[in-house]
């Protein structure tokens, strides 16, 4: 980079010290940086509630209008509700499923001394290694065996298991202090009670970070229900905007609308939780690192 | 931590129900002790294997199930609707070798992947280092959050964008190049931009993990050294190359592994922006035709499903084969402290 080089430059001239000049080039570039991943995300918006020739029109308009007939358009005239309730169940199912499958896991790997803990370990790491798209065929084949094509529950069960998650809740449950598990038992409360009221509540961070990557992964899946279903009835929100591109062929302001509907939620989750997500994802996938 | 035996010998009741010697089993080695804690290992066992039980047989069933069933298919001759299941040996894969379609899916995902391991190492490591400073002020996170928004964005969704500011006439894209008095380009619609146009789509949406991944790795590089460094009067990109890189590697390895195995598997983003409008995915004449899509369109668009799944086995061993090669190099190369 050229900080360098500018701060030699400017050391005699001028009022702006070298060390200033460098932090502004700094600056500058971190801006320019957010701003060229925020911009296609303003320009869905900006080209949605465009007038109907200002789409078209060179140079384009970056100033967003508010012409809002497009947008009502798709409102009134597409199932977009339907979607994105399919999506919020399907999600919301396999955030509560997760949640349960990897704390019971996570508990007795973390808590229980039994045979196989090793061999159980190691298949639950196994299952990150094995290459998802290589896979689609045969689960597809699983799938209609066991009579699930087209359905909510394949959407869902596939997904009610994480790695991540009982990594995450057998890291999380082994830095409990012992005392409380063995207070517990001589007190006599039973495994799942003591999971339930004790180690979940405390495990509430872990708790929100599965919760908050599962329903992210969960509501973008778009190969898995494009292969598993066909009914419009089932289907999430990215499916059916892939259905859209062909009605709205080359209508841009119609098609970005649906954009815009489908993006909002997910977005709207992310500028809230934005610390949490960051910091869970760092945390998952430099933990993998280690 | 591990768990011990020497844990106080008190078995759950529920586990003992109906014995004389509930949880005051006397301490010492008495054989009434010796009775509850065997009782209470036998119950833990048996707790334990109850719940793991839903989230190994999810992994068993949708997972390693298929993973075995896959290479039983790509031996067989199997269809949805066809009954006769017949063993076929290796006709599959002696198919699947005369098609060269197969070879050129296999050379654009290469090139797809080559371009695309490079491109993010480079970019995600330099955005990193311009966005370190920023993300630890008080404020620091929106710039973090800008560069990883991308990512949790719905692919499709995102697509459709790239797909509109990629659109040769009215696009973006070109107007940008125009106004730089560069050539307008067919993107989309063009066998040789077609690609790169994806790649940009692909990049803008993952290099946000990436670079949160490397900030995590820079974050770990001690302060003291860089000031030490400093200090002694070492020029940047000399601290850079001698102090930061090498104690990176483990996370610059981690990142080109990942961004080899998701480029391999590309599939989402190809598809939302080659199909769609613009027909059949993986085209124009299926140069953007990966690995990925020709399993898909030969499984579920042709219906054959064996061939599909010899593509699969033989994608399958090129992953493998890939992650072994970058742990292999990372053996030698990498610094672990």
């Amino acid at each position: 980079m050229n900080v360098p080089l500018a701060r030699r430059g400017a050391r005699r001239s001028g009022p702006v010290s070298p060390a200033g000049l460098g932090r502004i080039l700094r600056w500058a570039l971190v801006v320019a940086i957010s701003v060229l991943f925020a911009f296609p995300l303003y320009w869905v918006v900006v080209t949605a509630f465009n007038t109907h020739n200002g789409v078209f029109s060179i140079p384009p308009r970056f100033v967003p209008a508010f012409h809002t007939d497009a947008f009502l358009y798709v409102l009134e005239h597409t199932n977009w509700l339907h979607y994105m309730l399919n999506t919020f169940l399907i999600a919301g199912s396999t955030v509560l499923l997760v949640i349960a499958t990897s704390a019971a896991a996570g508990f007795a790997l973390a808590e229980l001394s039994f045979r196989g803990r090793g061999f159980f370990l190691f298949m639950i790491l196994a299952v990150i290694m094995l290459p998802a798209q290589a896979l689609l065929i045969p689960q597809y084949a699983v799938a209609l065996h066991l009579h699930l094509l087209d359905s909510y529950a394949i959407q869902i069960i596939p997904f009610g298991a994480s790695t991540f998650g009982v990594v995450l809740f057998r890291q999380f449950f082994k830095s409990l202090p012992r005392e409380f598990w063995e207070v517990a038992r001589l007190e006599g409360v039973g495994h799942l009670r003591y999971i339930w009221r004790v180690a979940l509540p405390l495990a509430r961070p872990a708790v929100a970070t599965v919760a908050l990557l599962t329903f992210i992964t969960s509501w973008n899946q778009f190969q898995w229900p494009l292969i598993m279903t066909v009914s419009h009835s089932v289907q999430p929100i990215e499916v059916a905007l892939s259905h859209y591109m062909q009605t709205f062929e080359a209508n841009w302001r119609k098609l970005t609308s649906a954009v815009v509907l489908a993006l909002l939620p997910i977005v709207a989750l992310f500028l809230l939780l934005q610390r949490y997500i960051v910091d869970g994802v760092a945390g998952r996938d430099s933990g993998v690192n280690t | 931590m591990t768990v011990s035996s020497t844990r106080a010998p008190a078995a759950p009741p529920e586990l003992v129900a109906g014995s004389s010697f509930g949880e005051r089993a006397p301490r010492g080695q008495s054989p009434a002790h010796k009775l509850a804690e065997r009782a209470r290992r036998l119950g833990d066992r048996l707790v334990a294997y109850g719940l793991l039980l839903p989230a190994i047989a999810i992994f068993v069933v949708f997972f390693f199930v298929p993973a075995g069933y896959l290479l039983y298919i790509s031996f067989y001759h199997w269809g949805i609707l066809s009954s006769a299941t017949q063993f076929v040996g290796l006709t599959n894969f002696r198919r699947l070798f005369a098609q060269p379609l197969f070879f050129q899916a296999l050379t654009t995902t290469a090139y797809y992947t080559l371009v695309m391991i490079p491109a993010t190492v480079f970019l995600a490591l330099g955005i990193a280092l311009v966005l370190k400073e920023a993300v630890t002020g008080r404020r620091g996170g929106v710039w973090r959050a800008a560069v990883f928004l991308p990512h949790v964005t719905p692919v499709v969704a995102t697509s459709i964008i790239w797909v509109w500011i990629f659109n040769p006439q009215f696009g973006l894209a070109n107007y940008v190049l125009t106004s730089l008095h560069l050539p307008a380009l067919g993107w989309l619609d063009s066998t040789q931009w077609a690609l790169p146009a994806v790649m940009i789509d692909s990049l803008w949406h993952s290099l946000g993990l990436y670079v949160i991944i490397f900030l995590a790795g820079l974050a770990n590089v001690p302060r003291e050294i860089l000031e030490v460094a400093q200090l002694d009067g070492a020029k940047r990109h000399r601290v850079f190359h001698r102090i930061v890189w090498p104690l990176l590697s483990p996370t610059t390895f981690f990142v080109t592994l990942l961004a080899t195995v998701n480029s391999w598997q590309a599939f989402s983003q190809i598809f939302a922006m080659t199909g769609g409008p613009h027909g059949g995915a993986g085209g124009p004449a299926f140069a953007t035709t990966t690995d990925a899509l020709l399993v898909y369109e030969t499984a579920f668009i042709y219906d054959h499903f064996s061939l599909a799944a010899a593509m699969s086995v033989i994608l399958f061993l090129i992953i493998l084969f890939l992650t072994f090669i970058q742990k292999w190099i990372s053996d030698r190369v990498v610094f672990y402290r």
